[in-house]
């Protein structure tokens, strides 16, 4: 079937129900959680022997039998891109499920939420493993039907029930819009398959459909990548959702979209590459500005972070708009961090509202005197996201940049510079109200936060440290991944073999 | 007679955008398979009615499996979805 | 037969159509049936090519697709109608426009 590590997930998701039901009767509801845990922990395990073999031969190749082969059958093709990434969705899914365990406890269908989470990883690993256009979208639709689910979890309130409809809507709408793209590159090659497509279209004169494709190839992805125009879902998805939801939402699914846009850019739109980098570039300005000025305006901690998210977002896309090997790194290298940051910026996010009931920003000030562990790991994520030296935000924000001004784009690097130092305002505004400000009422009355759900706080915000104290494993990871993705000779060679 | 202004300026929009795509689509011709490798051609099979269906499911089932496969997790994951959605439970209190 | 282009444009014309409606509608089952308006539209793209692919022959790839394809709409708007059902639940109105309150 597929490779172990997605094998590994979908089974665990199929017999997440049977765990629930039998559980039901014996009355241990925390085991739902904890075979959740097992799931990932044994698909980690399985990835660790695949990113050895991918860093043994390069690209591993998942497809039929010989006459059943591509460019016509469906295919796994896995990278370092792709290991790379679902390194990172396994940590964040670990981490967030682990969070859960305590955090949805008084809440009802739990068995349906730890299927939906492992759904949501799968899907997330088969966008990533992906070798063929249709594989990718079955995958993508995994992802996006548990999305749905997940957000809309808490139905008894109303926000949960609106924010997920309007998700709902553009999601689909983006959906189909990336399926009329693939018809349209059916129409004009006969395959769907990455490394055919690739091959074939790699000399192709930019005509008007070509470029009436790509259109539609950014703006389908591009919903789901929170580029401008298309972001309207996000704030109300990312605040109404409950917060581990929020924390890989946030964290992980976003990234997802914009890593499977820029690597479809990359290998099937390789001729009208001009075209598309400054689309991109001037959109991720756009994001950039967005996410930051509306950001400034929020009384609302999670609106805010979600906001927060979109600029990052912007920075991410920036960075992949370079198309040179250090903007590449440098993009994946954020994509890591912000998965980090941000998850950890949600889950304390999370414990503050677990433990006082409100999110607004007004009433949580000064929570630090009734929250200290959970307040300075708040803290830790809003220095690092703001780029201050010594944490791992630094690191990739100005590597953004530098990779910007190397590929001669002076003044959409100076935009992202100035929208970094407009980031400081917001978070350095959310520190000093919850640790310089007097209690209210409503924070005074707060307890600390439960230790399972301390403990992936306390793991988020040891890694922010150790990543940005010592960050040249990961850099190095991150620019062997870039490697490979603009290495598109050897990934045609790896499919159809030679040709 | 109340107007709905969005409903009229959609409507005008919807059908300028249908009539110019329409006059556009038709004069500039589509590059239909224009690309197809020569030796990888499609694989194709006959018009005749009434084994049209059994081929298409052969061809479906030999090359994309793993597609079907990924579809059979697709609809298990609906189902919880909406189970998650439509379970009503006791609160415990 | 007649010219290939004017399948494409339908599917074009469909597209656009899909768009208006989850752009105008107010009904929120009528957002959900934009959704299968724009899926259609693909489907009738890929079954297009795949019946031009050659004269007296047909290309299954296409056909492959919008089988599967057909099933994922499905799922979607299945999840959506259970939504829908929720938000009549609390708002007590089927208006999009009413839903409104997550303003800023």
């Amino acid at each position: 079937m597929f490779t172990l590590t997605l094998d590994a997930l979908l089974v665990f998701m199929i017999g997440t129900p049977v765990v629930g039901w039998v559980i039901r009767k014996k009355g241990y509801p925390k085991v739902q959680g904890i075979y959740a845990l097992a799931g990932l922990l044994v698909a980690g395990y399985f990835l660790y022997g695949l990113s050895s073999e991918v860093s043994r031969k390069g690209i591993v190749l998942i497809a039929g039998f010989p006459p059943f082969n591509p460019p016509l059958g469906a295919c796994l093709q896995i990278d370092l891109l792709s290991v790379f990434m679902t390194m990172l969705y396994i940590v964040i899914g670990l981490l967030t499920t682990a969070y859960s365990i305590k955090f949805m406890e008084r809440d009802s269908s739990l068995t349906e939420y730890y299927t939906l989470i492992l759904g949501l990883v799968a899907g997330m690993t088969g966008v990533v493993f992906a070798g063929d256009f249709f594989t990718l979208f079955v995958f993508w639709e995994l992802m996006c039907l548990t999305s749905y689910a997940l957000v809309a979890f808490r139905k008894q309130k109303w926000e949960s029930i609106e924010a997920g409809f309007k998700y709902l809507i553009m999601s689909a709408a983006g959906s189909a819009t990336i399926l009329l793209a693939m018809s349209f590159l059916y129409g004009m090659t006969g395959t769907l398959n990455f490394a055919a497509l690739a091959s074939r279209l790699s000399n192709a004169p930019p005509e008007g459909w070509l470029h009436i494709t790509l259109a539609l190839v950014i703006v389908g992805f591009g919903v789901k990548a929170a580029i401008v125009p298309f972001h309207t879902w996000l704030p109300d998805a990312h605040s109404a959702a409950p917060s581990p939801i929020s924390a890989i939402l946030s964290g992980v699914l976003v990234q997802t979209g914009a890593c499977a846009l820029i690597r479809i850019l990359l290998l099937v739109f390789g001729s009208t590459q001009l075209a598309w980098q400054t689309t991109l570039a001037i959109f991720a300005v756009f994001t950039m500005f967005v996410g930051n000025l509306m950001a400034l305006l929020q009384n609302d901690l999670k609106r805010l972070l979600a906001f927060s998210t979109i600029a990052h977002m912007g920075y991410i896309i920036f960075g992949f708009a370079t198309v040179s090997e250090e903007g590449l790194a440098a993009s994946l290298f954020h994509v890591l961090n912000h998965g980090i940051m941000k998850s950890l910026l949600f889950l304390c996010a999370g414990a503050f509202i677990r433990q006082t009931g409100t999110s607004d920003l007004r009433k949580l000030r000064g929570i630090a005197g009734a929250m200290p562990i959970t307040s300075a790991a708040f803290t830790i994520g809003s220095v690092a996201i703001a780029a201050f030296p010594p944490l791992n935000g630094f690191w990739s924000e100005m590597m953004i940049v530098a990779a910007g001004v190397r590929a001669e784009m002076i003044v959409f690097s100076a935009l992202a510079l100035a929208n970094i130092a407009l980031s400081v305002v917001y978070y350095f505004r959310v520190v000093r109200i919850m640790i310089l400000e007097k209690p209210t009422k409503v924070s005074r009355k707060a307890t600390k936060a439960p230790m399972p759900m301390l403990i992936p706080i306390l793991v988020l915000a040891f890694l922010c440290i150790f990543i940005g104290a010592y960050p040249v494993p990961y850099i190095d990871a991150s620019s062997k991944a870039a490697e490979a993705m603009l290495n598109i000779g050897g990934y045609i060679h790896a499919a159809l073999g030679g040709l | 007679m109340e107007v709905d202004r969005i409903r009229l300026v959609a409507l005008t929009i919807m059908f300028l955008a249908s009539l110019i795509s329409w006059k556009l689509v038709v004069e500039y011709d589509f590059p239909v398979f224009k690309y197809v490798d020569a030796d990888q051609p499609l694989e194709l099979i006959e018009k005749d009615t009434a084994t049209i269906g059994q081929q298409a499911s052969r061809f479906l089932w030999n090359y994309r499996v793993l597609d079907l496969i990924g579809q059979a997790f697709v609809l298990f994951a609906s189902a919880a979805c909406c189970m998650a959605l439509l379970r009503v439970e006791e609160r415990k209190r | 037969m007649i010219s290939l282009s004017y399948y494409i444009a339908c599917a074009v014309v469909l597209y656009i159509i899909g768009l208006y409606c989850l752009a105008s509608k107010r009904n929120m089952i009528k957002l959900v049936m934009g959704l299968e308006i724009l899926v259609n539209a693909a489907h009738l793209n890929f079954i297009a090519f795949s019946a031009y692919a050659s004269p007296s022959y047909i290309d299954p790839f296409g056909h492959s697709i919008v089988i599967m394809s057909i099933g994922f709409a499905g799922c979607v708007t299945a999840l959506a109608l259970v939504i829908v059902t929720y938000a009549y639940k609390h708002y007590k109105t089927l208006d999009v426009r009413k839903l409104r309150r997550l303003r800023w």
